[in-house]
């Protein structure tokens, strides 16, 4: 019996052994699911339910569970949570994504090169990393935001711009690491270019802690969006949970409602997006959890 | 420690900084429309003469790296203009204000990094117990919580239901003329709320980091030698094991410093404490910029300093860095 | 009168992922003041559990130790309260590792490290703790001590690493020191000074030594008495010359004959074939019979004993039945 779990180990790759571990970790299934009810609630909950975030539609500040068309309330206007909360994810979400691939590919191709050519190739881009690590995060992403003036695509641009130096410190980490491993001398030795060697060759092996790292980004790309968007610098066409926490901050003395449920929507998603990606890590990291 | 190490690190902090100044030029010069009427601010309605002499003072009508030349000289005096709003030399206004997000940021800083070391040293003695899973339960859950929510949250916790923190400010009105003893104590009460908001998303990740690098240092050859010789476990967790245990943890601290910052921003914002982050809100809002980006150069560079001061601790805390 | 350190019948089990292993299966050593045991066998054969019981820093769990008992100068140290134990750890019992390279702590200086073992055990304080260290430093053959003593670990080469273990492990002048394969991590020559280095403390301090070592090069220098693990089990003891000279365990037959010997080229160097079985493999029978040139039915059902049958103790049926 034990033999034969030792041969299935050994003929597994490492992908499917990830995806076998994935499966079993009960933590991480619950976030996948909590992250499919998410998407499919905020893209299709709208048309279901319904209703335009911004009209208002009934009087203000009705508590939640008194009125049975409005179930979770309304805000400080009058207007539904329930429209709000579901139009609202979309665009955190999509932030959120948008940023995170903006991150990543800036990152990885930043950390790449470094670990890749090193020298003052390393020096050079590992300085401007530097430089932008320096840099206040959310205050240099609010100063972008203004200067070019809101909307979904600069949100998520800014986002990108501030947040890729972990990425690219990550993959030059693991660029170091991996280029001296034999297969990466043999491929160098059969004549490949350095340009196939750094991405068929070294990426794909970085890959693992790459995709755990761009799972934990959303996440913070998430949260960033939000933060934005609670400070009034997001698109003001669009309805997003930050907005809404924003907008109804200065009456939260009169109703918590308003600012507690898309707070707890916002923390739902990135919540389920870091269980997936804590998921991940053990998945890729099988040694680690034995711990 | 060497000296020229000292200096060699504080020449490069300097480049760093030079790096935001010439950040701060051209992203003015980015923006779409004049930048004269940029600085003057959008929401300011410029008169003619008030934009005649910004481009004066700014020598807006020379080669772009006469104006650098200008921008940097300014700032080398630290003269990094005028607000037009506020109607103030910017670094005034951050003089007032850089006090009191230090003091929120610092106090933030040493409470999540005492506080989450404690508990993961304490989860690291069980690597299954019941803290080990508490510590990743939370640390999980403090990275995912908005940061300006747990504010809002604790608001309303503490305004009307536990009111035994102030929720707003720094200060307390009515203890204006009282003496500088109660007034420290006024200003102790009003930051446990926002230095503990801020410091809860920190708290959680420096549990998580420590338990994981306890738990490294703890299967080292050097505990087994500390055990052999017959050290308490007292001694084996806080002397032998932190010392080295600390070490990421320091890293860490030290990349974090611009993030806390950037917390600072939100959780000033809530909370209503008189600091940058609550000038850079006020500032974004009315298109201020010579106040925006002189928050972004001092917030820049508190960041330096913070890096700078990591570095040499860690070369104290690691020996084998030393002399290098 | 009972032998300085007694060893009786210890089981020592680990909890794996394969369900609860047998590591150490009634094992039964002494030792006395002054003597040398000499303790061989492959890695993973249960010779630095064995030590580690010892020094009662087995890690449990996954450890535990199922039964047996471990006595000092007649006193119980199984079962004996932790401040007792650690009051015996590096003072009554020290103990010397494998890897002189990570055995020290990186983040304090040698001579701290030493001044620590006696501030544990010794009525001193730490400037008198620091003179004995750096007079031990001097003992152990260490130039300029003084100067080493300041230095930390990583300043040091592999071998004045290891003397300064050897300083830490005798400076409070233990009854029994343990070396658990004192020399494997060092060059040739290295090797020899060390090996002469604890004949020496052993002549001053009469100290009883536990040789742990897979190299019959190092027994046939040091040991009195030289004890045969295999898997968890003594499979034959007699003194050094007996086990050298006469070997009678299949497996110590091999060891002996792995031994390179100057001019006996005519000899091929000999190996065992196959590897140690995993613990959680083994069977009811001789863990040895599946490499064993001399297995018969009985060998794979039932686990031989260790009992003298002709020249010394060994547990092989073969040799009890007269066949090998």
């Amino acid at each position: 019996m034990s033999d034969q779990t030792t041969t299935e180990y050994q003929a597994e790759s490492p992908a499917r052994e990830a995806w076998r571990m994935f499966r079993r970790n009960i933590p991480a299934l619950i976030g996948v699911v909590m992250l499919t009810v998410i998407v499919l609630a905020t893209s299709y909950g709208t048309f279901l339910y319904g209703g335009d975030p911004f009209e208002i539609v009934w009087a203000p500040h009705e508590p939640p569970g008194v009125t049975p068309e409005f179930p979770m309330g309304t805000d400080y206007l009058g207007r539904d949570l329930i429209a709000g909360l579901l139009t609202g994810g979309g665009p955190t979400l999509a932030v959120g994504l948008a940023a995170a691939a903006i991150t990543m590919a800036i990152g990885i191709s930043f950390g790449a090169l470094a670990g890749y050519y090193g020298g003052w190739v390393d020096n050079l881009l590992m300085r401007i990393t530097e430089f932008f690590q320096v840099l206040p995060a959310l205050l240099f992403a609010m100063v972008l935001v203004t200067l070019f003036s809101p909307s979904l695509l600069t949100i998520a641009m800014a986002i990108g711009v501030v947040s890729w130096p972990q990425t690219a410190r990550l993959t030059r980490a693991e660029f170091l690491k991996i280029k001296e491993l034999e297969y990466v001398t043999a491929a160098r030795a059969i004549g490949a270019r350095n340009k196939r060697i750094i991405w068929k060759v070294i990426l794909p092996n970085a890959a693992p802690p790459l995709i755990v790292s761009a799972t934990l980004t959303i996440g913070v790309a998430i949260l960033f969006e939000a933060g934005l968007s609670f400070l009034g610098l997001g698109d003001p066409n669009v309805m997003s949970w930050g907005l809404m926490i924003g907008a109804n901050r200065e009456y939260i003395l009169d109703a918590w409602w308003p600012v507690t449920f898309p707070g707890l929507a916002i923390f739902f998603t990135v919540f389920a997006v870091s269980l997936i990606g804590d998921g991940l890590n053990d998945a890729f990291n099988p040694k680690l959890r034995e711990r | 420690m060497n000296t020229s190490y000292i200096l060699r690190r504080l020449f490069y902090g300097l480049l760093l900084m030079l790096g935001v100044v010439v950040l701060n030029f051209l992203l003015i010069r980015m923006a779409p429309g004049d930048p004269a009427v940029v600085i003057a601010g959008e929401m300011g309605g410029a008169t003619e003469e008030m934009l005649e002499s910004i481009r004066e003072e700014y020598g807006l009508n020379k080669p772009l790296l006469v104006q650098l030349g200008i921008y940097i000289g300014d700032i080398a005096r630290f003269d990094l203009g005028e607000s037009f709003f506020f109607n103030q030399p910017v670094t005034h206004l951050i003089g007032l204000r850089i006090g009191p997000t230090i003091l929120l940021v610092v106090t933030a800083q040493l409470l999540s990094i005492v506080l989450g070391v404690f508990l993961g040293v304490i989860a690291a003695r069980k690597p299954n117990g019941i803290m080990s899973a508490f510590v990743s339960v939370f640390a999980t859950i403090g990275y995912a919580v908005p940061v300006f929510w747990t504010g809002i949250m604790l608001i309303i916790l503490f305004a009307s239901i536990v009111p035994i923190f102030p929720v707003e400010g720094m200060q307390s009105v009515r203890l204006r003329d009282a003496n500088v003893f109660v007034k420290a104590l006024d200003i102790l009460h009003h930051l446990v709320l926002p230095a503990f908001t801020l410091a809860i998303i920190y708290l959680a990740q420096y549990a998580r980091l420590s338990r994981a690098s306890m738990l490294e240092v703890l299967g080292s050859d050097y505990i087994r030698t500390a055990r052999a010789k017959g050290a308490s476990e007292k001694s084996v967790l806080f002397k032998h094991a932190l010392r080295n245990a600390a070490l990421p943890i320091l890293t860490v601290a030290g990349l974090q410093f611009g993030n806390l910052i950037s917390g600072a921003l939100l959780v000033e914002t809530v909370f209503n404490w008189p600091g940058m982050g609550r000038l850079a809100f006020d500032s974004i809002l009315r298109r201020d910029y010579p106040t925006i980006m002189g928050v972004l150069f001092f917030a820049s560079f508190m960041v330096v300093i913070a890096n700078i001061l990591t570095d040499l601790s860690y070369r104290l805390a690691d020996p084998r860095l030393r002399g290098r | 009168m009972s032998a300085l350190l007694e060893i009786d019948d210890l089981r020592v089990t680990f909890g794996t992922r394969y369900g609860e292993v047998t590591a150490l299966d009634s094992v039964s050593l002494h030792v006395d003041a002054g003597e040398t045991l000499g303790v061989v066998g492959e890695s993973g054969c249960g010779k630095s559990i064995t030590a580690l019981s010892v020094m009662g820093l087995i890690p449990q769990p996954p450890g535990k130790i199922a039964g047996g008992s471990i006595r000092l100068n007649g006193e119980e140290l199984i079962g004996a309260n932790p401040a007792r134990l650690r009051g015996l750890r590096g003072g009554d019992v020290a103990m010397i590792f494998q890897e002189p390279m990570t055995s020290l702590n990186p983040v304090f200086t040698v001579g701290d490290q030493i001044a620590e073992a006696i501030m544990l055990h010794q009525n001193v304080d730490k400037a008198q703790a620091l003179k004995d260290a750096i007079a031990l430093l001097d003992r152990v053959g260490i130039p300029s001590p003084d100067a080493r003593a300041r230095d930390y670990p990583h300043q040091l080469s592999g071998g004045m690493r290891q003397r300064v273990m050897i300083a830490m492990a005798v400076s409070c002048r233990p009854k029994v020191l343990i070396a658990d394969e004192p020399t494997t991590a060092l060059d040739v020559t290295v090797q020899a000074q060390i090996f002469d280095l604890l004949n020496e403390i052993q002549r001053d301090f009469g100290a009883a030594i536990v040789l742990i070592t897979h190299d019959m090069g190092a027994i046939s220098e040091m040991a009195d008495r030289v004890a045969v693990m295999y898997a968890g089990r003594v499979i034959e003891e007699a003194s050094a010359d007996d086990v050298l000279d006469y070997p009678q365990h299949p497996y110590a037959r091999g060891l002996i004959d792995c031994i390179p010997a100057l001019g006996r080229d005519d000899h091929r160097l000999a190996e065992i074939p196959g590897v140690v079985p995993p613990l959680h493999l083994l069977g009811a029978g001789c863990a040895f019979a599946e490499r064993c040139a001399h297995k018969q039915d009985r060998c794979g059902l039932e686990k031989p004993l260790l009992a003298a049958h002709g020249h010394h103790p060994v547990a092989c049926h073969g040799i009890e039945e007269g066949r090998i």
